[in-house]
C-alpha cells in the first residue's frame, strides 16, 4: 500500500483534472460545463499544493523553535495555488454572468441549441 | 535611467483609477488610456536604445534572481512593449470616438488591463507571473468581447472563455510539473538547470505548456474560437486582439521553445520541423476559409490565423534569419491588421451591415477610410513598397537558406497561401472601388478621432517598408536573444 500512500495525492489530483475535462467535453449543459471548469481548477491546485506537501509537514516558520527544516512544506506552491484559487474564480464568475446573458438571449442552456456562430 | 517596471505600474495603477475618475467626470475614463499608453510608448522607446546594449533586468523586493520575481527589459521584452504600446495608444485615440454605447468606463478599464496583461507577459522573467499576467490578458478580453452584449458577442465570449480557460489549467499543470522537478520558477533558472534533467521527463510539461499557450496563440487545432470572437468584438477590440492579443501568446510559445526548453536546430530539429508544419497547416487553413467568408470581420480574423501559421513557419525555421523574419512579419501584422480592422470599423457603422457585397461604392463615399483600407490589405498580402514587403522577403530568404528541401516546399505552400490571401483582399478592394452605380453617393468619412490613427498606422506601414533599415537592427538583436539562450542565463543569473 505504500504506492497509494506516495502517491495518493497526485491520484486524486489527476483524476480531478481527467473529471473536469470529461465533463468540458461531453456535457451540454453550460452550467454543467462551468462546473466543470470548476473541478477542472480544484484538481490543478491541489496537483500544486501536492508538489510542496510533506507527510506531517507544517508551516515553514523559522522563528518557532522546535521544528527541524525537513518537517517544513514548501511554500511556493501555496502561494502559488492561493493566486490560482483567485484567478480561478474570477474566470468562474465572469462565466456565470455571461451564461445569464445567455440564457437571456436563447432562452437556453443548451449548448447543442446554441448555434448562431458555427460552433 | 528608466525602471520598465513602470511599463506595468502605471498602466495598472491606472486602469483601476478609471472608476474613480469617472464618478466625478464621465469623460475622463477614454482620455486615461491615451495618457497610459502614451507614457508607455515613451518609456519603451528611451529604454530601446539601452537594452540593445545590455538587457535590464529588475529584481523586485530586493532579492537576487533566481530568488525574486525579476523583469527581462532585453531587446524582444522592449520591442514587444512598444509594439503594444503604440499599437494601444492609437487605437485609445480611435476608441475616443467610435465607443459610444454602452458602460463606456468599464470599455477602457478593461481595455488598458488587456495591455497591461500583455505588457507584464512580455517583459517578464518568471514563469508563474507569465501566466498570471497572462490571464490578466484572458480574463479582460473575453469580458471585452462581451462588451456589446448582443447575441453573437456574448455566444463567442462563452466559446472563447471555455477553451480559454482550458487551456490555461493546462499551462498552469505544465508549470506545476516544470517546478516539481527543477523547485524554481524563475525562467533563466529552469532554462539552466533542463540541461541536466532527462528528455523524458520534459516532454509532458513541454507538451502542456505549448498547448495551453497555444489556445491563445491561436495554433491550428486550438483556433475554433478566434473566428468568432474577433469578428463579434466591438472593431477597435477586434484590433487589438488580432493585433496584439495573438502576438503575445506566440511570443509566450517562443519564448518555451527557445529560452526555456532550448529547442534549437542543431539539438531537436524534428520538433521544429513539427512547428513549421503546424504553421503551414494554420497558414493554409486560415487562408483557406477567409477565401469562402462573406463576412468581413469573420474574412479579417480567418486571415489572423494565416498570418499566425506565416510567423510560427518562420520562427520554426529556427535561424538567426528565420526568427528575425518571423518578428518583421509580426511587427508587419500588428500594424496591417490592426490598420485593416480600425478601416473596417467605420465601413461596417457607415453601411450597417457585415457583408462585403453592402461595402458597394464606399470608395467614392469614404475615400480616406477605403485608402487605407487598402494600404493595409496590399501591406498583408506583401506588395511593395508597403511593410508586408520586406517581412515575406526575408521569410522567403531564410527558408531558402536552409537550403532543406522540405524547408523549399514548406515555403512553396507559404507562397501559395499568399496568392489565396491575394485573391480575397483584391476582391474586397474591387467591391470598394469597382462596383455599385456609378452615381456620387456623396461623402461621409469617419471621423477626425479615427482618421488619424489610421494616418499614423499607414505612414508607418510606408515608411518601415520603404526603409527597413529603421528596424531590422532591433529584430536582430531581438532574434539573438532568443537563440542565444545562454547569454540570456548569464544576463539574469549573472
Amino acid at each position: 500500500m505504500s504506492f497509494l500512500d506516495n502517491y495518493i495525492y497526485y491520484i486524486g489530483a489527476f483524476g480531478l483534472i481527467l473529471i473536469g475535462i470529461y465533463i468540458i467535453l461531453v456535457k451540454h449543459n453550460l452550467i454543467k460545463v462551468i462546473i466543470g471548469l470548476g473541478i477542472l481548477d480544484t484538481g490543478v491546485n491541489l496537483f500544486l499544493i501536492s508538489i510542496g506537501y510533506i507527510t506531517k509537514g507544517t508551516a515553514p516558520i523559522f522563528s518557532r523553535p522546535g521544528i527541524d527544516s525537513e518537517h517544513m512544506v514548501d511554500p511556493v506552491p501555496q502561494a502559488l495555488v492561493l493566486t490560482a484559487i483567485v484567478i480561478g474564480v474570477a474566470v468562474l464568475a465572469l462565466a456565470l454572468s455571461l451564461a445569464i446573458r445567455l440564457y437571456q438571449h436563447y432562452d437556453t442552456l443548451n449548448l447543442r441549441k446554441i448555434r448562431g456562430q458555427r460552433w | 535611467m528608466v525602471n520598465p517596471v513602470l511599463l506595468i505600474a502605471v498602466p495598472l495603477g491606472l486602469a483601476f483609477a478609471i472608476p474613480l475618475f469617472a464618478l466625478f467626470w464621465k469623460d475622463a475614463a477614454k482620455y486615461i488610456p491615451p495618457v497610459a499608453l502614451g507614457f508607455n510608448l515613451v518609456v519603451s522607446l528611451l529604454l530601446l536604445a539601452k537594452v540593445l546594449e545590455n538587457p535590464v533586468i529588475v529584481s523586485i523586493g530586493g532579492w537576487r534572481p533566481p530568488f525574486c520575481i525579476n523583469l527581462v527589459a532585453g531587446p524582444v521584452g522592449v520591442l514587444f512593449s512598444a509594439i503594444i504600446a503604440l499599437v494601444g495608444f492609437l487605437v485609445s485615440i480611435y476608441a475616443l470616438d467610435y465607443i459610444k454605447e454602452g458602460a463606456t468606463e468599464k470599455y477602457h478599464m478593461l481595455y488598458l488591463l488587456l495591455l497591461t496583461g500583455a505588457t507584464g507577459v512580455v517583459l517578464t522573467g518568471d514563469i508563474f507571473n507569465l501566466f498570471v499576467f497572462f490571464e490578466i490578458l484572458c480574463i479582460s478580453s473575453y469580458a471585452l468581447v462581451a462588451y456589446l452584449r448582443d447575441k453573437p458577442g456574448i455566444e463567442s465570449a462563452v466559446k472563447y472563455l471555455i477553451q480559454g480557460a482550458v487551456g490555461s489549467s493546462l499551462l498552469l499543470i505544465g508549470i506545476g510539473l516544470l517546478y516539481g522537478q527543477f523547485g524554481t520558477l524563475n525562467m533563466a533558472d529552469i532554462a539552466e538547470k533542463i540541461t541536466s534533467a532527462s528528455p523524458i521527463f520534459l516532454f509532458v510539461p513541454m507538451v502542456l505548456l505549448i498547448t495551453g499557450l497555444g489556445v491563445e496563440a491561436a495554433i491550428f487545432p486550438l483556433n475554433a474560437w478566434l473566428p468568432d470572437a474577433h469578428s463579434s468584438a466591438p472593431s477597435s477590440i477586434s484590433a487589438i486582439l488580432s493585433g496584439i492579443a495573438i502576438e503575445v501568446g506566440l511570443y509566450a510559445v517562443a519564448r518555451v521553445i527557445f529560452t526555456i526548453f532550448g529547442v534549437s536546430l542543431s539539438t531537436t530539429p524534428s520538433f521544429l520541423l513539427f512547428l513549421a508544419l503546424l504553421g503551414i497547416l494554420t497558414l493554409l487553413i486560415g487562408e483557406m476559409c477567409a477565401f469562402s467568408q462573406n463576412n468581413i470581420k469573420r474574412m479579417l480574423a480567418y486571415s489572423s490565423i494565416g498570418q499566425i501559421g506565416l510567423i510560427l513557419f518562420a520562427l520554426a525555421i529556427g535561424t538567426s534569419y528565420g526568427v528575425t523574419g518571423g518578428l518583421f512579419q509580426l511587427v508587419s501584422h500588428t500594424l496591417s491588421k490592426a490598420l485593416l480592422f480600425l478601416a473596417a470599423g467605420y465601413m461596417i457603422y457607415q453601411t450597417g451591415s457585415l457583408q462585403i457585397s453592402a461595402l458597394e461604392g464606399m470608395g467614392k463615399k469614404m475615400p480616406l477610410t477605403c485608402l487605407a483600407f487598402t494600404i493595409g490589405a496590399f501591406s498583408l498580402v506583401g506588395l511593395p513598397p508597403f511593410i508586408g514587403f520586406p517581412s515575406k522577403f526575408l521569410i522567403v530568404r531564410a527558408a531558402l537558406a536552409t537550403e532543406e528541401t522540405i524547408f523549399i516546399v514548406l515555403i512553396g505552400l507559404a507562397l501559395l497561401g499568399t496568392v489565396i490571401e491575394g485573391a480575397y483582399f483584391f476582391r474586397v478592394v474591387q467591391v470598394l472601388y469597382f462596383k455599385g452605380e456609378k452615381v456620387n453617393p456623396g461623402r461621409k468619412e469617419a471621423p477626425v478621432a479615427a482618421l488619424i490613427p489610421m494616418f499614423i498606422f499607414v505612414v508607418l506601414i510606408v515608411v518601415v517598408g520603404i526603409y527597413p533599415k529603421l528596424v531590422t537592427d532591433v529584430l536582430n538583436s531581438a532574434a539573438s536573444e532568443f537563440l542565444n539562450r545562454l547569454d540570456y542565463i548569464r544576463s539574469v543569473l549573472g
